[in-house]
């Protein structure tokens, strides 16, 4: 089993010791970087430390030298994301560093999206978006995008205030085949229901996997409603979206 | 209210009888009773410590298992049933509120169920129950126009007229209520069909509410206006679109109009949020404000405007307000390294 030493870079051993305490997430998190070069190791320690200029010019170096783009992308930039997402959970970290970290992410991702596209390797899935019927609220769905596009999804985002019609049309123009619905008010949220309901009355329910969230929002809300899946924050929308696609 | 340190009234709206208020398990105010039962502590208006069982029913809920009691839900639920020691947990939390200043009490039930007949039952309860003890008038509060009107019809106005909160272009319809019932009104700053974006959206938007109000006969110190104030740790630049609308509806409707709005969403996802809400309630009121909904318990409007602001706390906390510490950086700096503590 890989060992905390095995790690070469010490801004990542030393961040694993200090802030990964669970047992299991610890030896996840050790044997992912135990298996990354040094070079993904420090895009890694870039996007941890927020900094997107690093990753940017680390993402670009790699690539050119090439390095494959899946490589740079699993354990560059998402293995770098697991320990933030766990600092922020155990607060550690707050919003404004997980959103430094974020565009850190999206500055890498410029590099490698043209090449993953022009290889023909296909999108982990394809995910449309949106909050639901009066809700005018998108920060928390906004950051869910930036998160699902970064792990490699392709997200149809239809904004705000978004209408059972609007659902159901964007899942079969677009040939999704993954939901996500976002509800900041507890007024708003039952329109989530309405929602896979109008999917069941149009007979399409079981062509898709929906997936819910929202300040309000809990597992046993998500149960009752008939969603498949409830994500408390940004990070587990994106397992959620893996789990559905099949790539968790 | 009059906090020392200022030289005009405020109007504070208490915001502590929210069912979405929580209080964390691992806190001092989660404890077991003597008997052992996990309960919420309160002093109960004995002067006594008063032990809030928190039901069993809510123990299987997701928010009790990751750490936090919905206190208010609980007493709420309970008061419902008849429970006389949830009864005396809400008149405790109405008679604190109005001991620092109260104004209004705001009441919102909404996070109670998510069915429409189980919150309108609710809010009317909450409304009939608190108004018997209050001594000063309520704020009927939800993000459904159903549940509004329902409190309202619930509503004697014992202590005043109540508030209407609130009422926004989505949602014109409260305004007419309003107007019709001769009560105050607060008026948001959200568009038709999407969030104010920077402080010409809020001003503009704000300003089509506050014009279809005076329209309506409404006068103007039965206006309040909600400028949205959304949280400095999503953009720094968020502070300054909620200071300069109020600084411009202050100018173009001068000084009889009220504008307030909820304060304390300032702070979310940061810590220190007691610093950044006194802080942001103090540059609010510079800007023009002249109310808040804020938790007077947590923020003592007395001692918000007789704070040291040169203290380094309260500094760093500004600059963030103001859009100079981009990503809020020196202001999580600082916490890290304790230096924020000797204001919490």
């Amino acid at each position: 089993m890989p060992e905390l030493h095995d790690i070469a870079n010490e801004f990542i051993r030393q961040e694993i010791d200090e802030f990964i305490e669970r047992p299991d997430e610890r030896a996840r998190i050790i044997g992912l970087f135990a298996k990354a070069s040094e070079q993904m190791q420090a895009i890694a320690a870039a996007l941890i430390d927020g900094d997107h200029e690093t990753v940017d010019r680390l993402t670009a170096e790699a690539i050119a030298a090439g390095v494959h783009a899946m490589e740079v992308m699993d354990d560059g930039l998402i293995a770098g994301m697991a320990i933030v997402g766990i600092k922020f959970r155990q607060n550690f970290i707050f919003v404004p560093e997980v959103l430094s970290c974020a565009r850190a992410m999206k500055a890498g991702m410029v590099h490698i999206e043209p090449i993953l596209s022009a290889a023909g390797i296909e999108k982990l899935g394809k995910v449309i978006m949106g909050t639901v019927k009066g809700d005018l609220h998108d920060i928390g769905k906004n950051l869910c995008i930036m998160m699902l596009r970064g792990a490699g999804f392709e997200v149809i985002d239809l904004g705000v205030d978004t209408s059972q019609d609007r659902f159901i049309d964007a899942i079969e123009e677009h040939g999704a085949n993954i939901l996500g619905m976002s509800a900041l008010l507890t007024t708003t949220m039952p329109n989530m229901g309405k929602t896979i309901e109008a999917f069941i009355d149009a007979g399409l329910r079981d062509d898709i996997r929906i997936m819910v969230g929202g300040a309000p929002v809990t597992q046993d809300f998500a149960d009752e409603m008939g969603a498949d899946g409830y994500g408390k924050d940004a990070l587990a929308c994106v397992s959620l979206a893996k789990q559905f696609a099949g790539k968790a | 209210m009059r906090p020392a340190g200022l030289n005009r009234d405020f109007i504070l709206i208490g915001e502590n009888i929210h069912t979405t208020r929580v209080l964390l398990r691992n806190g001092r105010r989660v404890a077991p009773s003597p008997d052992g039962v996990e309960s919420v502590l309160f002093e109960n208006s004995a002067g006594e410590t008063g032990y809030l069982p928190i039901p069993e029913e809510l123990k299987r809920r997701q928010d009790y298992e990751e750490g936090r009691v919905k206190h208010v839900m609980i007493a709420v639920l309970g008061g419902m049933r008849g429970d006389p020691l949830s009864l005396d947990y809400l008149r405790v939390m109405a008679a604190r509120q109005i001991a620092r200043g109260a104004g209004y009490l705001d009441l919102n039930v909404d996070e109670i169920s998510h069915r429409l007949p189980e919150q309108i039952a609710a809010i009317q309860w909450l409304v009939r129950t608190i108004e018997e003890f209050s001594s000063v008038p309520l704020a009927i509060d939800s993000s459904n126009v159903d549940i509004i009107l329902a409190g309202l019809d619930a509503c004697q106005g014992r202590a005043g007229r109540p508030l209407l909160n609130s009422a926004s272009l989505e949602r014109s319809d409260a305004l007419d209520a309003a107007a019709r019932r001769g009560i105050p009104v607060m008026v948001t700053a959200a568009g038709a069909s999407g969030m104010p974006s920077n402080a010409a959206d809020r001003v503009n938007n704000a300003s089509q509410m506050i014009d279809a109000a005076l329209a309506r006969g409404l006068d103007a110190a039965s206006i309040f206006v909600d400028p949205l104030m959304f949280p400095i740790s999503v953009d720094s630049e968020f502070g300054n679109h909620c200071l300069d609308a109020i600084r411009e509806l202050r100018a173009r409707y001068g000084p009889a109009i009220h504008i307030s709005g909820g304060l304390s969403n300032v702070s979310f996802g940061l810590p220190a949020r007691k610093l950044i809400n006194e802080v942001f309630i103090r540059l609010a009121v510079e800007a023009g404000a002249d109310s808040g909904i804020v938790d007077p318990v947590a923020n003592d409007l007395h001692a918000v405007f007789q704070a040291d602001r040169s203290a380094r706390p309260q500094q760093l906390a500004e600059e963030m307000l103001l859009g100079r510490d981009r990503g809020c950086k020196n202001f999580l700096r600082a916490y890290r390294k304790g230096e924020l503590s000797a204001t919490l």
